[in-house]
């Protein structure tokens, strides 16, 4: 493995006083599963690594309803998984963290790591975005919050400036009864990243789509928010019709690349199911929970 | 640069001088010479290196030794007690959770992670904490026996002999009696 220092800051502002002093020579560590590894492969080679592990209070998960969730960035996959808010009020993000990899893994990575790393492969990202959540990043100066949508610029690059670091993720309040569902779509067994990625939430009005949010993972340079897949469905009616288009109009948007999980137009073959088998499920979870509710389409 | 580092592995502290980049896995094998933890994928997949770190079961493989400052570790070789075997290593024993043992250390202390914090776990709830603990050889189902028997308290009195153990295994196994 590469050389390098260590260094364990005892508080953000220590850590970003290291991170302007180390510039590019250094990097942040927390979780280690993603850092190690490309150490390891020597895909990096930074000169000191500062942790972040012993910042006292970056791992908080909190709720208010008025003000929804906050996760610390240090928060592990495996507390966000269990905390009670989550499993109560977000139930997308529950079964989204749930699915990422395997227990003793979600026992390390961290959100802040996962999100920062940029890798389009894994599975929280496509949730954050189909919930509105936001990033803040701090750096010595200040402050700044964007969406996770924006966060994402290209392959393994993120809207991280030199310097800063990312401190916390807000998910707003649901709205109730929102309908919701997450497919992680595995070429082979647990251990593997998702050959598809689907993240949905949909504000529902009787049979009408008010509002709704759909991102992806694993189908493109980075994790993507489907804007123009959205419109589709937007503000209208339900039908099987609406939901078929909705789903070409994804398979078009997404950007796929081969690789040894499927083709691209394989990938984009998979979206297009999937998004039909995604509404369904949004659906019938809804109707589940409202046994008034409408009935769902049939299945894709 | 190399720095003194204190490790408390299975309550013994460990003073050893290791380059910052030292992962935990090599400081157990090689700077303390405890080799029951094993390197498999090298990259966090198939959990033979699993040790416990601070109450959490974690790949030693993806941490680094110097993270792991004050926190309790605990390995394999912290698990039998006074000569006694811990019951997971007994049930294994029993219910032939193991055919070549290269992934055994890790499963043992991912099962011990588990019961740690939920002693009665359903088999689902089983299932899904060892999806991260790749064997090769068992087929899984026996590992997943052997886990089943601590939970549900039916493995053997701990002092059984070497034989008694043969026999009591070869009877979980079902297939034939032994002879002599
Ligand atoms: S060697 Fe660490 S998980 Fe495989
Ligand atoms: S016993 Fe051989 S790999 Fe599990």
């Amino acid at each position: 493995m590469v050389t390098f220092d260590y260094l364990e800051p005892k508080s953000l502002e220590e850590a970003c006083a290291l991170l302007n002093e180390h510039g590019d020579d250094a990097r942040l560590i927390a979780g280690g599963t993603a850092l190690i590894i490309m150490m390891r492969q020597r895909l990096l080679n930074p000169r000191v690594v500062i942790s972040l592990t012993s910042i006292p209070n970056f791992d908080y998960i909190t709720f208010d309803a008025k003000d929804g969730l906050r996760l610390g960035a240090g928060a592990r996959h495996r507390d966000i998984e269990l905390a009670k808010p989550v499993h109560e009020h977000y139930p997308l993000l529950h079964e989204t963290f749930r699915k990422v990899a395997q227990p003793r893994i979600r026992n390390m990575g961290t959100i802040g790591g996962n999100l920062v790393q940029g890798d389009p492969l894994t599975d929280p990202g496509a949730s954050l975005i189909a919930l509105d959540a936001e990033v803040t990043l701090k750096n010595a100066g200040g402050q700044r919050v964007i969406p996770v949508e924006k966060f994402f610029v290209d392959y393994y690059q993120t809207d991280l400036q030199p310097g800063e670091i990312l401190t916390e993720i807000h998910v707003p309040p649901s709205p109730p009864g929102l309908a919701w569902a997450h497919i992680k779509f595995l070429p082979r067994s647990l251990e593997d990243f998702a050959t598809v990625g689907v993240a949905l939430t949909m504000r529902l009005g009787g049979d009408r789509c008010e509002d709704i949010r759909l991102a992806f993972n694993s189908v493109a340079p980075i994790i993507m928010r489907a804007k123009r897949a959205e419109e589709v469905l937007r503000g209208q009616k339900i039908d099987d019709d609406r939901v078929g288009k909705m789903a070409e109009v994804a398979s078009t948007e997404v950007d796929p690349m081969d690789d040894n999980r499927g083709s691209a137009e394989y990938k984009r073959e998979l979206v297009r199911v999937l998004v039909r088998r995604a509404v369904n499920q949004a659906l019938d979870r809804a109707s589940a929970a409202k046994p008034s509710g409408r009935q769902a389409p049939a299945p894709a | 640069m190399k720095r003194h580092q204190a490790l408390n592995v299975n309550g013994e502290e460990y003073d050893i001088e290791i380059e910052p980049n030292r992962l935990l896995l090599h400081a157990l094998r090689d700077d303390i010479g405890l080799t029951g933890t094993k390197e498999g994928c090298s990259i966090g997949v198939c959990g033979a290196c699993s040790v416990i770190v601070g109450g959490r079961l974690v790949s030693s493989c993806l941490t680094l030794a110097v993270a792991c400052q004050g926190k309790e570790i605990t390995t394999i070789e912290g698990l039998a007690k006074d000569g006694k075997l811990h019951p997971l290593q007994q049930a294994f024993l029993e219910y032939g959770g193991f055919q070549c043992g290269i992934c055994t250390p890790g499963q043992i202390i991912a099962a011990k992670a588990l019961l740690d914090s939920n002693p009665h776990p359903t088999e689902e709830e089983i299932k899904e904490w060892m999806s991260g603990n790749l064997c090769r050889c068992t087929g899984y189902y026996k590992i997943f026996e052997s886990i089943m028997a601590v939970v549900q308290n039916k493995v053997r009195a701990e002092d059984l002999t070497a034989r008694e153990r043969r026999e009591a295994r070869i009877q979980s196994l079902g297939v034939y009696k032994s002879s002599s």
